[in-house]
Order: structure tokens, then C-alpha cells, then sequence
């Protein structure tokens, strides 16, 4: 059969790598902090390779991950010249791993009193490995009330809400909703089917909760309506348990 | 530079056109420069309320389409002199408006007012999104009723996204709730919500909480916005609603069910 509709090409594109210099989060994170601060517009979304070929002991990989996603750029994969081993090992946690075509670390100004350099140089592009399915979802992190005719959708991600969710708006996420206010909305947990998904809330007075394709109306939600609850799937059977 | 505040609401009918003309007044009679900007267009009802409705000549369509001159449109209220109005046009729609346009009228009138009110149409279509596009601060004029309080966080959604500091980037719009229409005596009977309820659902502060009251509907019938007559619940309620606005603290008033004298018990009051 033809694939009329698509065509898998190779393309050179300029990508900004970012080089790591310690493992330690705390560090990158101001680092980065700082940096991103001097122009944020110009960071946002962009595509972002992590060079991990200085460090000298391993590093949270996802937490890497989250870290870069929370300053919003796009995460692509991580690079740099190291073990068989470890490559392996960032694949097997479900990241892709981009070849370069030569590496030149001395181009690298390590005499900069920083845990990150940025430095673009050109990739090789690599079809995606199809990551195996699992179920470590980050967190989307939305501040503030989500109001009437809103929707925020955590994709692959778990919602987190510090807020509250008015009537008529919709949160949905492919992993767990967490709502520290008042639900009154919506919420559809483990949207593209994660029947482990759950929802927690301060305050239950939902017009819809939803896992996995399972709802409940208010109606449904009578005996524990108003309190802090957390509701999840039992046998397909939606149920709601009291948080204290 | 002056205050751009639009009152808006999502519904319609809960006081807006009330409320915009009685805070402007009552910013006027406080010694401010105030225009008062009507972009209810095809909808002409600011001037009927403030009671110069026999004077319009030219509007605000004519001045973004450059058919008049600022001052040749503007009205200047024969009780306080420090306060104009910009009425809408009654033959025209919402769609003559454009946001270029609109910031350069008020870019101009933002060099001699220290507050701009701007009165909006209700809905969430373009009318209401030229109203709140530009401003500083919005009251959000809501009953005590479950749809208005919908709306009304409809209308907060927007504001957060939709205006011109949204897609900027600035600080956000500051947000203020007015309750209108507020019977204590129907909230202690479970037939309305009550201010808790409702800053509750909406989570903004609270601007004021003006009762019902028949001097409303009077006053509006007169064309003497409500805040002129100080002998009356609403106009007390408003008068507190402009010291709030201007960083005083007020007390809330008429929030209780009024506690009968004995002679109105007496003789049913």
C-alpha cells in the first residue's frame, strides 16, 4: 500500500543545544532562570537539545525534562558523546537520543562561571523511536481560577489546578486532575484511556467528572457533594473516597 | 494618564448602563475630568440614563469614522461641568467599530480625563470585546442570580485573555465586582445568592453591593443617575462604590434585612 498521505524525509535544521556542566537541578535551574530572563520571547518554544557529554555522573533524565518544559521550550531529545550504555538507558526511560555529526565540546566556553552554555550546531535527523507506552506523566501547572467557557488540556500530562474550576469550564488531562479549590466545572482525567487516572478536589461540586470514559453527572456525586474528595476507578465503577 | 474602566457584565439587564453613569457622575462630582463612552452602538442608552439625550449630535461612530471632531461629539453634563459623555450611535452596529480606530480616540481623550468609563454592551461578542479591550480596570457589574454570576466569569475569562493587556503581556486588568439588584431580605429567604456566595464563585474583590431599590427605575426615567439622589439606599451605595474606587475603605451597607420600627410593625409597613 502507498503512503500517499505522508513521506518520511531526512532535513538538516539548526538546533540549539544546551550543554550541561553539573548535575545538579538546582543550579541549572537558576542558571537557566537568568538566562531566560535576558529574553524570554525568544526562548519560548524553542526547540531544545540537552548535551549531556560533560557531565561526569548521571542526571534525573525526566527531570531534565520537566525542568526545560517549565521554562517552555520544546524538548527534543538528549545528545552528546557517551556510552553505549547510557544511551540505551535514556531510550529505555522513553527519550529520544539525537546523534551528532561531530562534536566539538573545546568550542564550548567553560571559562563562563555557568552550569549551562547554548550553542547551536547542526543535527542529524533520526526518525523518533516510538517510546514504549508508560505512564510517568509530568505535571501542567495551571495558576489561578479557570473560568466559564475555558478549557485547559493536559496533554500526555497530569493537571494540576492551584484554583479554582468554574461552572462551564473543562479541564482534561491524560493523567490525574488535581483541583486545590473548588470544582464546579468539568473534569475528564485519563482522557485517551488511563483507567488509573483519578481526580482529586478541595471541594466537590462538579457538573461532570470523567475517567477513562466513565462519568458521572452532579447527580451522582450526592453523598460526598462539597467536600474534599478524590474520586477514582474501581472495576470501571467511578467512586469517591473523602480526603480527610 | 487617565483610568480606563469598562463596566461590563456577559448578561444583560443587570446595571451596567446604570452603574456606568452613576460612577461617572459620582467621579465627576468628586472634582475628576470624566467621559463617560457608550459602546452599546445601534443601542443608544447612556444618554436617556444621564438625561442629555436631546442634545446628541454628533456620536462615537462619527468620530472613528472622522465625520466629527472629538469635540464636536463629546457632551458636556450641564450639572457637573468636569464630565462628558460620548454617546453611541443609535443607526449604526456594533461592527463600526475597529480596535485601531477606537485606541486613538481614546489615546486622545486619555490626554484631558482622568477617567475614562466606558459602558459596555452586553454578550461577549466584538461590541463587548471593543469595550473591554483597552482598559485598566473592569467592574463587573453581576445580580445575585446563578446566570449573571455565569456570565460574569465568562466576561473574567475574557478579560484575562482578550484585552490589549492580556495579549501584551502587562498586568492584568484590575478586577472589581459590583452587585447590583442585592435584597438582603430575599437572601435570608434562600431566594437569592448571597455577597458570600457569589464573591465566592467569582474570587474577585468587591466593589460595592448596591441594593434594589425603586429610586433606581425613577431615577432612570428622569435621566438623574441614581447617585444624585442621596437620599436613597442606591445612592448611598454608590457614593460608597466611588470612595472605594478613588483607595478609601469603606464599609459595606445595606447588606442586613433591615430591622422594623415599631410603628411600621405596627401598621404593616
Amino acid at each position: 500500500m502507498a503512503d500517499a498521505s505522508i513521506e518520511f524525509k531526512g532535513s538538516s535544521f539548526t538546533l540549539s543545544v544546551l550543554h550541561l556542566r553539573t548535575s545538579k537541578l538546582a543550579d541549572i535551574r537558576a542558571d537557566l532562570a537568568r538566562k531566560v530572563a535576558q529574553a524570554p520571547d525568544f526562548f519560548y518554544l524553542v526547540p531544545l537539545v540537552v548535551s549531556i557529554e560533560q557531565l561526569e555522573c548521571s542526571i534525573d533524565y525526566q527531570a531534565i525534562k520537566t525542568l526545560i518544559e517549565e521554562f517552555n521550550f520544546t524538548f527534543v531529545g538528549f545528545t552528546g558523546s557517551v556510552a553505549k550504555e547510557q544511551r540505551k538507558l535514556i531510550r529505555e526511560q522513553g527519550f529520544s537520543f539525537v546523534n551528532t555529526m561531530k562534536t566539538n565540546p573545546s568550542k564550548v566556553n567553560s571559562s563562563e562561571k555557568t552550569a549551562i552554555v547554548e550553542e547551536p550546531v547542526a543535527t542529524e535527523p533520526k526518525t523518533k523511536a516510538i517510546p514504549p507506552q508508560r505512564h510517568l506523566y509530568t505535571d501542567k501547572v495551571h495558576r489561578g481560577q479557570i473560568r466559564s467557557g475555558q478549557q485547559v488540556y493536559a496533554k500526555d500530562q497530569n493537571l494540576v489546578v492551584i484554583g479554582s474550576v468554574s461552572a462551564g469550564a473543562e479541564v482534561i488531562a491524560d493523567g490525574n486532575i488535581h483541583v486545590y479549590g473548588s470544582l464546579r466545572g468539568r473534569a475528564i482525567a485519563g482522557a485517551t484511556g488511563h483507567h488509573k487516572a483519578q481526580i482529586y478536589c478541595q471541594h466537590l461540586e462538579a457538573e461532570l467528572v470523567s475517567i477513562n470514559g466513565n462519568y458521572w453527572l452532579s447527580e451522582s456525586m450526592e453523598q460526598h457533594w462539597g467536600a474534599p474528595v478524590y474520586i477514582h476507578l474501581t472495576d470501571s465503577e467511578l467512586t469517591s473516597s473523602k480526603l480527610i | 494618564m487617565a483610568r480606563i474602566i469598562v463596566v461590563t457584565s456577559g448578561k444583560g439587564g443587570v446595571g451596567k448602563t446604570t452603574s456606568s453613569a452613576a460612577i461617572g457622575l459620582g467621579l465627576a462630582l468628586k472634582g475628576h475630568k470624566v467621559v463617560l463612552i457608550d459602546f452599546d452602538i445601534g443601542l443608544r442608552n447612556l444618554d436617556l440614563i444621564m438625561g442629555c439625550e436631546r442634545r446628541v449630535v454628533y456620536d462615537f461612530v462619527n468620530v472613528i469614522n472622522g465625520e466629527a471632531t472629538l469635540n464636536q461629539a463629546l457632551i458636556k453634563d450641564k450639572r457637573v461641568s468636569s464630565l462628558s459623555i460620548l454617546p453611541a450611535s443609535q443607526t449604526r452596529d456594533k461592527d463600526a467599530l475597529n480596535k485601531e480606530n477606537v485606541g486613538k480616540v481614546l489615546e486622545e481623550l486619555g490626554k484631558s480625563y482622568d477617567f475614562i468609563v466606558c459602558d459596555s454592551p452586553a454578550g461577549i461578542e466584538a461590541g463587548a470585546m471593543m469595550a473591554l479591550y483597552y482598559a485598566d480596570e473592569a467592574i463587573v457589574t453581576t445580580n445575585p442570580e446563578v446566570s449573571s454570576v455565569r456570565d460574569s466569569d465568562r466576561i473574567l475569562g475574557m478579560l484575562a485573555s482578550r484585552s490589549r493587556r492580556a495579549e501584551l503581556g502587562l498586568e492584568p486588568i484590575k478586577e472589581h465586582l459590583l452587585l447590583t439588584r442585592y435584597s438582603p431580605k430575599r437572601v435570608a429567604e434562600g431566594e437569592m445568592l448571597s455577597v458570600e456566595d457569589v464573591k465566592d464563585i467569582l474570587s474577585i474583590p468587591l466593589l460595592g453591593v448596591i441594593p434594589e431599590s425603586q429610586a433606581v427605575l425613577k431615577a432612570s426615567n428622569a435621566g438623574e443617575p441614581v447617585i444624585l439622589d442621596t437620599m436613597s439606599d442606591a445612592g448611598k451605595a454608590y457614593q460608597d462604590v466611588i470612595e472605594r474606587l478613588l483607595g478609601e475603605t469603606v464599609e459595606f451597607r445595606f447588606l442586613q434585612v433591615e430591622k422594623k420600627g415599631i410603628l411600621s410593625r405596627l401598621f404593616g409597613g
